[in-house]
């Protein structure tokens, strides 16, 4: 539904509700029991004063010239009051009018009989006209309110589009909801967000009752309904809770005190209420797409700007490295290097050094890669005998001083990941084992197959892990206190379980505590391999 | 002397290119630019182009696929990304493998010499291939593991003569599954499972294989049992893992 028709449809309630004695919510708040009767007996006591004051005319131009037309000269009062109070006072001044007439200028005078038929006749016919003359002018009356309630609610409402177009945020936005709500149709509206900094706001606002919190949670939780109207146990007052889109906003709800009234009365108000919502959740989304291209702006143009450093980082800082460790490789070669210890292991020593800033500089670009656009699987179908043995060839080097054992069950299942970043992954894990166990000790890896996943664990016998670095394991840019002394950028692991997490499987660390080694495992997806025309692809 | 045109605009990996190929006896010509390499493949014939993908003026794959446009010379790419999407493309534009910098000198020279041999089996028909304690003739169709005679099914061996007739060189998983099923059936589970049962039969310990290597998200590459591995960090020490594992169930075939 687009806003002008909804604009529209909050016309027609609004002159929906002026029909079905739409109560205003000014008038409705003077409402007080103890005020409804005083405000009923004032435009009474003004009908009979203003009766009072056409008799007391009638006797002054009586004087003067005895008139005929008495009854006619009463209508003034009714028709008065009519136009001013409405049909109560009209009628009061008319049976009054009667019997002032009857009374005072009617022979017998002073008394209420009537000698004359035709007097009988002229007061009846006098009745009638007047209530059928009030009753006109109430409902004139009635036409100008409405349309006058009508005038100043379209006022109301434009004002507060105007408001909610300068609105910059969705919070500015509930704010002025809020506003126009509380202030110009004097209905209490609190907002209740299921956590308290959703909007900036505490979620403990006073004088909301229970009740009324606890719908609102239900609402914000079940997603089959949006709104519900509640009647608050002690105050017995009516609640509207209404959700705030949950899909572009979190999830709130605002809560707004109706008060007391019938039931249909407090259906009409809340329906209003209901429409002025709708109206901001309109202005909502559009301004959820507003912000969401500026934020899609900056973002482009940040992509690009890291896109230029990672490109050029990777270009200018790893083309020196390519040249250095193959310069290295060549040099190793070489009989002079090849003859000489103290230079092989010079030789030996750059090349590590080289090929482990490379491994940084490739942490770094994978992390900004992964904060850019997040991991994109190619998910293929990978023996995990490959995974493993390609994991283990890659960190050779980090591996050479401990002693590797490897536990693979021959009949593991394929498993469903892209197998470059899985490798990757498990390599981390080999080279953080290596990392913080002594030179000389077991790194086993296991293999273990269960419903639906295959899990390769890496053991080590070196540090292990206290409770609390268990938890804090795999947060990006984490490291040990107790292990600062050796080098990292603490993005290893996080990386790799990043990368397992894209693949649809997950990485787990244990450990009998400090000092007795820790197992970190990979869990991957498997599928059912057994499929029926797998037999026959193997037929000759 | 076999010459190697070396086509790669930064000086610092030309230089130890040259002096990696001149160590193991190769007649190195450079190029800095994409025309001049492709100036210097017409004019002087090498018998192996290496080609970096980062040209500044044409783009790699480009100079690839007109050298290839009349010319069977094999072609060896350096890579700098670890994309194994565009190795795969390069792989299908006709080149003959790649590595991926930074990448050490003797792994460099064992997919060139593989390239080599494989162009010049394809002149001499030289019929039997060997790797490690395998060999396989391509034209009898005898397989053999050190000297005993290996029974493999038609898949098997249709499989194992892919790699053999490539060998030491990478073949993708498509090639693999085209050459093995055709064009109907085949796919890389498939694959991945013949790949394990051939393992089972030629490998010492097939969950530690050494014959039939993986080249993660690419294919697969029968190794000559060279020690280098696909990662130039690694090579300085040519300590074979192998040895540090535990010798798994051998299989008699």
């Amino acid at each position: 539904m687009s806003t002008f028709q909804r604009r529209n449809r909050l016309r027609e309630q609004a002159a929906d509700s002026s029909k079905n004695d739409f109560v205003s919510p000014r008038a409705r708040h003077e409402n007080r029991p103890q005020n409804r009767l005083a405000a009923g007996a004032i435009p009474i006591a003004a009908a009979l004063t203003l009766v009072g004051l056409a008799t007391a005319g009638l006797f002054v131009i009586n004087s003067f010239v005895p008139l005929n037309l008495i009854p006619l000269f009463y209508m003034l009062p009714v028709v008065v009051a009519a136009t001013r109070w409405g049909i109560a006072p009209g009628l009061v001044a008319a049976l009054a009018g009667a019997a002032a007439a009857d009374f005072f200028f009617y022979p017998p005078l002073y008394s209420f009989w009537l000698d004359n038929r035709q007097d009988v006749i002229d007061l009846l016919l006098y009745l009638l006209v007047a209530i059928v003359a009030s009753n006109l002018a109430a409902r004139l009356k009635t036409a100008a309110d409405t349309s006058n309630r009508r005038e100043r609610e379209i006022t109301e409402l434009h004002a507060f589009s105007q408001g909610l177009a300068t609105c910059l945020t969705s919070r500015d936005l509930i704010f002025a909801v809020q506003d126009y709500l509380s202030n110009t149709l004097k209905y209490r509206a609190v907002l209740i967000a299921s956590a308290p900094d959703d909007y900036g706001l505490d979620a403990g606002h006073t004088g909301v009752p229970e009740a009324v919190r606890q719908e609102a949670v239900k609402l914000m939780t079940a997603s089959a309904s949006r709104a519900s109207t509640i009647i608050a146990p002690v105050t017995t007052k009516a609640w509207l809770v209404r959700t705030i889109v949950p899909e572009i906003l979190g999830y709130g709800a605002i809560a707004i005190e109706l008060g007391r009234g019938s039931s249909d009365a407090i259906a009409i108000i809340a329906h209003h209420v209901e429409a002025v919502l709708d109206e901001a959740m309109v202005t909502l989304k559009h301004l959820k797409v507003k912000e969401a291209i500026e934020q899609a702006t900056i973002n482009y143009q940040t992509e690009i700007l890291r896109d230029a450093l990672i490109g050029g980082v990777s270009h200018e800082l790893r083309t020196p490295l390519a040249s250095i460790l193959g310069s290295c490789s060549v040099l190793d070669q070489t009989a002079a290097i090849r003859g000489d210890r103290g230079s092989h292991s010079l030789v030996a020593a750059i090349s590590d050094q080289a090929a482990q800033l490379d491994r940084q500089i490739r942490d770094v670009l994978d992390a900004a890669r992964i904060s850019a656009n997040g991991v994109r699987p190619r998910l293929v179908w990978t023996d995990p005998t490959d995974i493993i043995d390609s994991a283990v060839k890659q960190k050779a080097r980090r591996l050479a001083s401990h002693q590797v054992v490897i536990e693979l069950r021959p009949d593991l299942p394929l498993v469903n990941v892209d197998s470059v970043l899985v490798e990757q992954a498990l390599g981390q894990l080999l080279e953080n084992a290596a990392k913080y166990s002594p030179a000389g000790t077991v790194i086993r890896i296991d293999s273990r197959c269960e419903e639906g996943y295959v899990e390769l664990s890496v053991t080590d016998q070196g540090s292990g892990l206290t409770t609390d670095e268990k938890k804090q394991l795999g947060r990006r840019c984490y490291r040990g206190e107790r292990n600062l002394a050796v080098s990292g950028s603490g993005l290893g692991l996080w990386i790799a379980s990043t990368f397992i997490a894209a693949n649809g499987g997950s990485l787990h660390a244990e450990s009998r505590g400090p000092g007795l080694g820790a197992t970190v495992s990979l869990q991957l997806p498997t599928g059912s391999e057994n499929t029926p025309e797998l037999a026959d692809a193997f037929n000759d | 002397m076999t010459k190697v045109l070396v086509i790669d605009d930064e000086a610092q990996i030309r230089r130890f290119l040259r002096a990696g190929f001149e160590l193991h006896g190769y007649a190195v010509q450079e190029a800095e630019t994409g025309m001049a390499g492709l100036r210097a493949a017409t004019i002087d014939k090498p018998d192996l182009i290496i080609l970096d993908l980062n040209l500044p003026d044409l783009d790699g794959a480009i100079v690839l696929e007109r050298i290839r446009s009349w010319s069977n010379v094999p072609i060896i790419i350096l890579s700098i990304q670890a994309n194994e999407h565009e190795k795969v493309r390069l792989l299908k534009l006709g080149a003959d493998d790649y590595v991926v910098k930074p990448f050490g000198i003797s792994e460099l020279l064992a997919r060139g010499e593989a390239a080599l041999r494989r162009h010049l089996r394809s002149t001499d028909r030289e019929p039997v291939v060997r790797a490690g304690p395998l060999s396989i003739d391509l034209v009898s169709r005898v397989v053999s593991l050190d000297g005993r005679r290996v029974q493999l099914t038609r898949k098997e061996y249709t499989l194992l003569h892919a790699l053999g007739s490539h060998a030491g060189l990478v073949m993708t998983h498509q090639q693999l599954i085209r050459e093995i099923w055709g064009g109907r059936g085949g796919n890389i589970q498939y694959l991945r499972i013949l790949v394990r049962k051939l393992r089972q039969k030629v490998e010492i310990d097939p969950t530690h294989p050494l014959l039939i290597v993986s080249e993660s998200g690419v294919g697969y590459r029968l190794d000559r049992g060279s020690t280098a591995s696909s990662n130039g960090q690694n090579e300085l020490r040519a300590d074979d893992l192998g040895r540090q594992r535990l010798i798994g169930d051998f299989q008699t075939i």
